[in-house]
């Protein structure tokens, strides 16, 4: 399993993450700044998440491999 | 350390010059194949730095700590006379660090948002057929970019903006007046006062009579309950509108035009049309159109790539060169839509990374989809050599694009 942590602080709305895995990303209707739909993902999603993290331009976006299922 | 860094008497005038139109400057491979970081004279005699590899380029952008991108900064580095002026007078975000540039930013984030701009793809559609109509009822030879490309983001920021769009031509002058290589310093300071001047009456008009339109939107949000005054809306508004229309533009006019010189990709693209949000990817990794922005300044001395740079000296980021990095993208010179170029950097990285950019995919995907499908025996309608490309501006593209179908 993967738990994923989003920064809303340092965010600035680009919305590469809800583009890359529209499932676990979504930005605040208020404001267009990033929420979490899912705080967890199953691994297969990894490669995808991999991205977002390198895509997202403030390294707003961190996960973390969670052996426990 | 690397110790084959020239003296700075030594270091090439920048800009470059392209040998090739479909190509960035042969300097970049070269200067990237040495090292990550290149020095450069600018036309005023000073050192400025090139960072020109994928990974050192995020480097930067990712630095607020040891680089700046106020633009007011006597240091920060420019391309021409006329801008160092703008740049000092630049009163929206785009030229602030943190925290000012998010508290701003986040005013207008919303307006962008992925959700919107999905909401707003039937909109882009119907105004990509209608030009279309337009085009087909013109017949052949047609200019594509007197047609398409400059109307097209128009009508676009005309819906999503609230601008009439009888004042698009207005709005190109003024977004060309900033982004050209050869224009006075006056000129480019008139414009830049001229469009603010524009905005900020535009404000007025939304306040008597709101529309379905961003200006209303934010004067509703933000303006009337004091978080943003007016004069600083004018300048925002502004800048999204210079970089609503340039921009676009030139990626609708060499996308094209490279999809027309790459028959077979042309083909694949059109029978596949799944194909065409990777195929926007790679056509905005090949052409880079933003070619002297990114840029910052060294807060105090940093070593990237192993090369100190000096405290108080500019930087310039050539995405072009970052995009082509052999060390990112295989066989980077050659364009493969079915590619994945998702890595690349042409909207820039970092907290400036382009505001607009969600905008500006769907006006993309749909555009080229449109051009396409209603004209698929699309051809240029004159040899290469009457294409005229930006050579003299900042945002890359081509002036004509005379097609036949
Ligand atoms: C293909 C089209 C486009 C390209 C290649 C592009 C590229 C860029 C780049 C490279 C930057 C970063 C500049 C820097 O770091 O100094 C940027 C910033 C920006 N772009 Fe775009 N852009 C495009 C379309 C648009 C559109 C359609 C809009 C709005 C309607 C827009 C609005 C902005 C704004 C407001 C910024 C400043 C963001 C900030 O400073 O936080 N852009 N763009
Ligand atoms: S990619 Fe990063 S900056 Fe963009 S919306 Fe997601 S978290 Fe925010």
């Amino acid at each position: 399993m993967i738990r994923i942590r989003v920064n809303p602080q340092v965010c600035v709305g680009a919305g590469q993450c809800v583009r890359t895995v529209p499932e676990v990303f979504d930005q605040r209707d208020s404001d267009g700044i990033v929420v979490l739909l899912a705080s967890t993902a199953p691994d297969e999603r990894l490669t995808y998440l991999q991205k977002a993290v390198k895509l997202c331009p403030s390294q707003a976006i961190s996960i973390e491999l969670d052996p426990k299922p | 350390m690397d110790s084959h860094i020239p003296m700075a008497d030594m270091a090439p005038a920048f800009p470059f010059q392209r040998t090739c139109p479909f190509h960035p400057p042969p300097q970049y491979a070269a200067a990237r194949a040495a090292a990550p970081v290149c020095p450069v004279t600018l036309w005023n005699g000073k050192r400025a730095w090139l960072v020109l590899r994928h990974v050192e380029v995020r480097e930067v952008l990712s630095d607020d700590t040891r680089f700046s991108g106020a633009m007011a900064d006597p240091d920060f580095p420019a391309i021409t006379p006329a801008r160092v002026t703008v740049d000092k007078n630049e009163r929206a975000f785009v030229g602030m660090d943190n925290p000012d540039h998010d508290a701003y930013r986040r005013l207008f984030t919303r307006e962008f948002s992925v959700r919107r701009m999905l909401a707003l793809k039937p909109q882009i559609s119907a105004i990509a057929e209608q030009l279309l109509d337009e085009i087909e009822a013109h017949g052949p030879p047609a200019d594509l970019v007197a047609m398409l490309a400059v109307k097209f983001p128009s009508l676009v920021m005309s819906a999503l903006f609230g601008s009439p769009y009888e004042d698009h031509e207005f709005i190109i002058r003024c977004a060309v007046a900033r982004h050209g290589l050869t224009q006075s310093v006056e000129e480019a300071e008139v414009k830049a006062r001229e469009l603010a001047a524009y905005v900020r009456r535009l404000i007025d008009t939304k306040e008597a009579r709101p529309g379905d339109d961003m200006v209303s939107r934010i004067i509703e949000e933000h303006v009337r309950p004091g978080k943003l005054s007016r004069d600083d809306f004018a300048e925002i508004g502004a800048m999204i509108l210079r970089a609503g229309h340039d921009t676009t533009t030139n990626m609708i006019g060499m996308g094209t035009l490279l999809l027309l010189q790459n028959d077979a990709m042309r083909r694949r693209l059109a029978a596949d049309p799944a194909l065409i949000d990777g195929a926007v990817e790679e056509l905005l990794r090949f052409v880079s159109p933003v070619q002297y922005s990114p840029r910052r300044v060294a807060k105090e001395d940093v070593v990237i790539g192993g090369v100190t740079i000096p405290k108080g000296e500019g930087v310039f980021m050539p995405l072009a060169s970052a995009n082509r990095d052999e060390r990112m993208f295989d066989a980077p010179d050659t364009l493969d839509i079915t590619r994945d170029a998702s890595q690349h950097l042409a909207f820039g990285f970092g907290i400036h990374q382009c505001l607009g950019q969600m905008l500006a995919r769907y006006e993309l995907q749909i555009v080229y989809t449109a051009i396409l499908r209603r004209l698929p025996n699309l051809r240029l309608a004159v040899p290469l050599e009457e294409i005229r490309f930006k050579h003299d501006m900042q945002i890359y593209g081509v002036h004509n694009l005379p097609v036949a179908w």
